[in-house]
This record gives C-alpha cells, sequence and structure tokens, in this order.
C-alpha cells in the first residue's frame, strides 16, 4: 500500500510536534523514521495509527483519506517497544486475539496463527505465556500479531530497543526476512543510525518535528543534505572543524589554515568543514599539517587521532605508517565523503 | 523466583541456631497459643456436655468427640440452617454486584478520558472519610422508603459497590502498560471486549483479594443486618447468633457449637485462599 502524506502538522498546546511533513512511502518497501528522541517520529507514527489525529494536513493509504479514521479501520498491525502482549494469555492466543475479534472462525485462526508462528519462528512455544519468552522471542510473537490479521501497513514502533546488542541484530535481520517475505509495507521507528542503515530501503530523518531527508539509507551519508543529516549518521561520527571561506577557499580555525577545499561562497562566510574518518589520507607531502594525537586499534583497522587546527579530529590512517604521538603529519581528502555546511543554518554548500 | 526462595530456606536452615533465634521462635509460639487457642477451645466446646464444660479442672480434649448434640439442639431452636443460606445470599448478592460494578468503575477511571474525571474520583475518595456509621442512618431511611426492610435486599442494596474497593483495582489497572489498550484498539477491540479478555483476567489477584475482603466484610458484618433485618427470615449468622445468644439462655456449649457453624466457613475460605489474601493485604497496604 502506498502511503501520501501532505503537510503534516501535529502541536500539543503550544509545542509543535511535527511540522508540515510530506512524504510519499512506496508500496511493500521498508522505510524507518529516524532521529534523535524528541523528534516527533512517534508521534508522526501514532498518526499513522490513529491513536492521535494531526493537527492539519492529510494522510492517505493509497487513494483513501485515513486522516481522521479510526485504528481499527485503518487496516494496520501495530508492534510496540514493550511488546505489549497480553501476559495471562498463550503465544497462541495472543497470536489468535487480532482475529477473535474480527469473528475469524476458531477453526481458522487457530491456522493461519500457526502459520504466522512458523513465519517468526515461534511454532514450537505456541503454549508458553509472554512471561517464560525471552526479549526476542516476546518481539517476534508481537510481529507475528501485527501480521496476522493481514495488515495493509505494518509500524513499529522502536522495536528494538529493549533488546540485548546481539539480539538486536539478529532481530533486525528477521524483521528485514519477515518482511521481505509477506511483502508488507512497513515503518519502523528508530533512533538509532545503525538499525536504520541495515533494513531499510528508505531513511526518513527528522529533527524537531521537521524533515530533514528521505532517501536511500546509502545516500543519506554520502549525501547528507545539511549538516544534522552529516552530524547524525556515520559512526565514528563525522569530523567537523569551523572555518571561514576566503576567495573560495576553506580556511580552518583561528589560524587561516588553507584546507585546500574549494566552495562557491561569499567571501567571509563562516563554515564547517565536516569530512568521514575514511575521507582523509596521509600524506606527508601535503602542505595541511596535523599533529598526532593518539591511535587506537579497532580490529583490522587503525583509527589516528589527531590536531587539525585546534580542533580533535579522526581518521582512518595507514596501519603501517607507525604514527607516533605529537608526530606532525601532512594529510589531504578524498573526493567523496568531506562537505562544507553553513555554520548557523547548516546549509550544505559542498 | 522459585529457585531464589529455595536458596533463602537453605540458608536460613543451615544457619545455627542463635539464642535470638531460638527467643523468636518461643514469642511466636506463645503468640500463636494465644491466637489459636480460644478457636480451639470453642471448637472443642462444641462437642462437650455441659457437665464437662464446667468440669474443673477442664479437660482439653472432649470426652466424647462425636457428641453432636449441641449443633443439633442449635439448628432445632434457632433456624441455623435458614441464617446460615441468608449469609450465602448475601454473600453472593454483595461480591456479584459489588466486583461488576467494581470492575466497570476502575476501568473508567483509569482507561477512558470524561471531563472532571479527576475530580469525580477525588470526590468519591473523600466520602471514605465519612464514618460508617452517619452512613447507616441515611441508608436506613432509603431502605424504609423503598418498602424493602427486612429483606434479604436491604443486606445487598447498601454495599453493591464500594470506592476502597474501586480504589484498589485501579491502582492495578494504573500499572497496565497502555499500549496494551492501544495494540487491542488498533486490532478493533471495543472497551468492552477489552475490559472482560484483556484487563480482568490480568486483575485475577487484585481481584481475589476483592472478592475475599468483601466476603469477610459481609459474612462478619452485624450492625448493618441487625438494623435492617428483624424476622427470623431473613436474619444472617453474626445477627442469629446474637439472637440465639439472649432467647437460647446461658448454655455455653450450644453457644460454642453456634459459634463454630457461624466460623467454620470463613476459616475454610481463609485456608484455601490466604495467598491472595496475604499478598492482597502487603501489596494494597491494606490493615486488616
Amino acid at each position: 500500500m502506498r502511503i501520501r502524506l501532505e503537510n503534516i502538522v501535529k502541536r500539543f498546546d503550544d509545542n509543535t510536534a511535527v511540522n508540515d511533513f510530506s512524504a510519499v512511502i512506496e508500496s511493500g518497501e521498508l522505510v524507518t523514521l529516524l532521529g534523535p528522541s524528541g523528534c516527533g517520529k512517534s508521534t508522526m507514527l501514532n498518526m499513522l495509527s490513529g491513536i492521535l489525529y494531526p493537527t492539519e494536513g492529510k494522510i492517505y493509504f493509497d487513494d483513501d483519506d485515513v486522516t481522521f479514521m479510526s485504528s481499527e479501520k485503518r487496516g494496520i498491525g501495530l508492534v510496540f517497544q514493550n511488546y505489549a502482549l497480553y501476559p495471562h494469555m498463550t503465544v497462541l492466543e495472543n497470536i489468535c486475539f487480532p482475529l477473535e475479534i474480527k469473528k475469524v472462525p476458531k477453526a481458522e485462526r487457530i491456522e493461519r496463527a500457526k502459520k504466522m508462528a512458523e513465519l517468526v519462528h515461534v511454532e514450537g512455544m505456541l503454549n508458553r505465556k509472554p512471561g517464560q519468552l525471552s526479549g526476542g522471542q516476546q518481539q517476534r510473537v508481537a510481529i507475528a500479531r501485527a501480521l496476522v490479521k493481514e495488515p495493509r501497513l505494518l509500524l513499529l514502533d522502536e522495536p528494538l530497543s529493549n533488546l540485548d546488542a546481539r539480539l538486536r541484530i539478529e532481530m533486525r535481520e528477521e524483521i528485514r526476512r519477515i518482511q521481505l517475505e509477506t511483502g508488507v509495507t512497513t515503518i519502523f521507528v528508530t533512533h538509532d543510525q545503525e538499525e536504520a542503515m541495515s533494513i531499510s530501503d528508505h531513511i526518513i530523518l527528522m529533527k524537531l518535528g521537521v524533515l530533514q531527508q528521505y532517501d536511500k539509507p546509502q545516500a543519506l551519508y554520502d549525501q547528507p543534505a545539511n549538516c544534522f543529516v552529516a552530524d547524525f549518521l556515520g559512526n565514528p561520527p563525522i569530523n567537523k572543524v569551523a572555518g571561514v571561506v576566503q576567495d573560495g577557499k576553506v580556511l580552518l580555525g583561528e589560524d587561516k589554515i588553507d584546507s585546500g577545499i574549494k566552495v562557491d561562497v561569499a567571501d567571509g562566510t563562516r563554515v564547517w568543514l565536516s569530512f568521514r574518518a575514511e575521507s582523509v589520507i596521509l600524506d606527508n607531502s601535503s602542505s595541511l599539517r596535523a599533529k598526532v594525537i593518539m591511535t587506537s586499534v579497532m580490529g583490522k583497522e587503525v583509527i589516528t587521532s589527531f590536531d587539525l587546527a585546534g580542533k580533535e579530529v579522526r581518521g582512518y590512517m595507514d596501519a603501517n605508517a607507525e604514527l607516533q604521538r605529537d608526530q606532525e603529519i601532512g594529510i589531504r581528502f578524498k573526493n567523496s565523503g568531506v562537505f562544507v555546511f553553513d555554520y548557523e543554518s547548516g546549509e550544505r554548500y559542498l | 523466583m522459585s529457585r531464589k526462595s529455595r536458596d533463602t530456606e537453605t540458608r536460613i536452615n543451615k544457619e545455627p541456631l542463635s539464642i535470638g533465634r531460638i527467643a523468636m521462635y518461643v514469642c511466636l509460639f506463645i503468640g500463636a497459643l494465644i491466637m489459636i487457642f480460644p478457636f480451639y477451645w470453642m471448637i472443642t466446646g462444641a462437642f462437650k456436655t455441659w457437665t464437662e464444660v464446667n468440669k474443673i479442672p477442664p479437660t482439653l480434649i472432649p470426652e466424647n468427640p462425636f457428641n453432636l448434640e449441641n449443633f443439633i439442639y442449635a439448628f432445632k431452636t434457632a433456624p441455623f440452617g435458614r441464617y446460615f443460606i441468608n449469609s450465602i445470599l448475601a454473600l453472593i448478592g454483595c461480591i456479584v454486584t459489588c466486583s461488576f460494578t467494581t470492575i466497570l468503575a476502575a476501568f473508567a477511571f483509569s482507561r477512558l478520558r470524561f471531563p472532571g474525571r479527576e475530580f469525580i474520583f477525588s470526590l468519591l475518595l473523600s466520602l471514605m472519610m465519612v464514618p460508617y456509621e452517619m452512613i447507616i442512618i441515611t441508608n436506613y431511611r432509603t431502605i424504609v422508603h423503598w418498602n424493602l426492610h427486612d429483606t434479604i435486599w436491604a443486606l445487598i442494596l447498601p454495599f453493591m459497590s464500594s470506592i476502597f474497593y474501586t480504589y484498589i483495582l485501579k491502582g492495578f489497572f494504573d500499572s497496565v502498560p497502555e499500549s496494551l489498550y492501544q495494540a487491542a484498539k488498533v486490532d478493533g477491540c471495543s472497551d468492552w471486549k477489552y475490559l472482560w479478555r484483556v484487563m480482568v483476567p490480568m486483575a485475577k489477584s487484585s481481584l481475589a483479594t476483592i472478592i475475599l475482603l468483601n466476603a469477610i466484610a459481609t459474612w462478619n458484618s452485624f450492625l448493618w443486618p441487625m438494623i435492617a433485618t428483624n424476622s427470623k427470615e431473613v436474619r444472617t449468622l453474626p445477627f442469629g447468633l446474637y439472637a440465639f445468644m439472649t432467647e437460647g439462655g446461658q448454655r455455653n456449649e450450644r453457644m460454642m457449637a453456634a459459634s463454630t457453624i457461624v466460623v467454620i466457613p470463613m476459616i475454610i475460605i481463609f485456608l484455601f485462599a490466604r495467598k491472595y489474601i496475604i499478598s492482597g493485604m502487603s501489596r494494597g497496604g491494606i490493615k486488616g
């Protein structure tokens, strides 16, 4: 099902949680709503599920205007962070419950629930109570319960945040597998960029209720729309050095060191030079000098932090260089993963 | 949980018996003896003859433990069978109606949104401050006005709802995550169905506590039945016992047989359900 959001605004008293939000989510895709806490992603999800209604704007499921339609008529499946399983019912009863409400005959609902349980791999524990399951298993049951009535849209609200790190990776792959197997349009809310990057077809990145960028995961990383997007994605976080533009060149720090990066904006514009750790190369012939602070071996890679124009930054350096503390090195930038943003507005210049 | 308690158990057993612990057990033993002995005396007394009850020194074990004469006498002179049925009727009536209204009210105050919800609830809570003896007067007038005086309805009607039990149950309902409600709503579950299929089964132990407290209170209630009923046909056991005492004269062994009839059902209930009573008491911070 194709979802169209048109100029959605949601206000709580004086507080605008979502502001002028427009997006189209294509049928069968898994789209992640990503952003720091308080960015309005859960509010957005609640409006999609019908728990909240928008103050302004329209929501369309295919061609139906569902803006003010009640939850149960929307045909959605919802998975909560705390799973929200009914503790007194067995796994089978939990999965059957949505069908029971729809008055599906008992034999059929058991059959459908069993099929769903197989899909999410909990078929061996149908008679257990949720309290006897691990977090990951509970989450599987919650997904099965959400999917059993064959919803047009599956909504997942931070479904992995109660799981430990290893299970989280396993479950996100599972969610992706289940989503691809069923082909259900899915919206996934998370604040974890890695989670979002790994499973989404597209990511919607939000900040303070405003859509920042809506793109494929790799595009978000490679071509951030603004400084916030660049800051939010990537691990280690993107390096940021303040500078000023003169004669089309970005000069860094108080000492106005020439970074060698050219940008087409007016002289005197204050900017951020942002670059990914993998976009910096050790080149002692370069005139851009930096001082090594420390190196740390991260498995197969060596990450070096160094002082560039008075700011500590990090880069993946040649492991064979054997850099020493306080050693002066020359660096230059690759063509990709280097951006220039406006210092105030975060608007991207390069 | 079970493993943990087993661990503590073994730890306690291994611990050497210090003087403090011995003293503690002695005190507990004496306390238990003081509590249990009157019941023991009453129950055994019910099997004794008039001479045996008044014998000095007293016998601890009745000479004829199968002597049911006193019970037969009690049932013959006062209609204890009728009292018993009345007590049961009042008990069932109160529990069924009160549980029903309590569940609905607790759900409404916990989950439904309506204007003035908090205000109404605090108003109701403040009514708990009104002493029971004061309500008796107005209740009596109402019952008389409706021509229900001296009927079983008079015993049930004033106890068809309870602010206190509503308060306990609301506390439990409040602790159920909102997401369960939302999950059910998204699936198209009505409030009514959600309440009976999800909330009530989850609240089983809270409800059991409420029902038990209610049962004990109804079974033992004396003042109101004495005022609201008059004839033998609608008396309940405690009032019946009182009447038996005044009408039957000072025959201790008969009195003890009658008292045993009154008390035994509650003791049986307590033995079966003490887990719920105790957990309910400690959770709700109720004093019995």
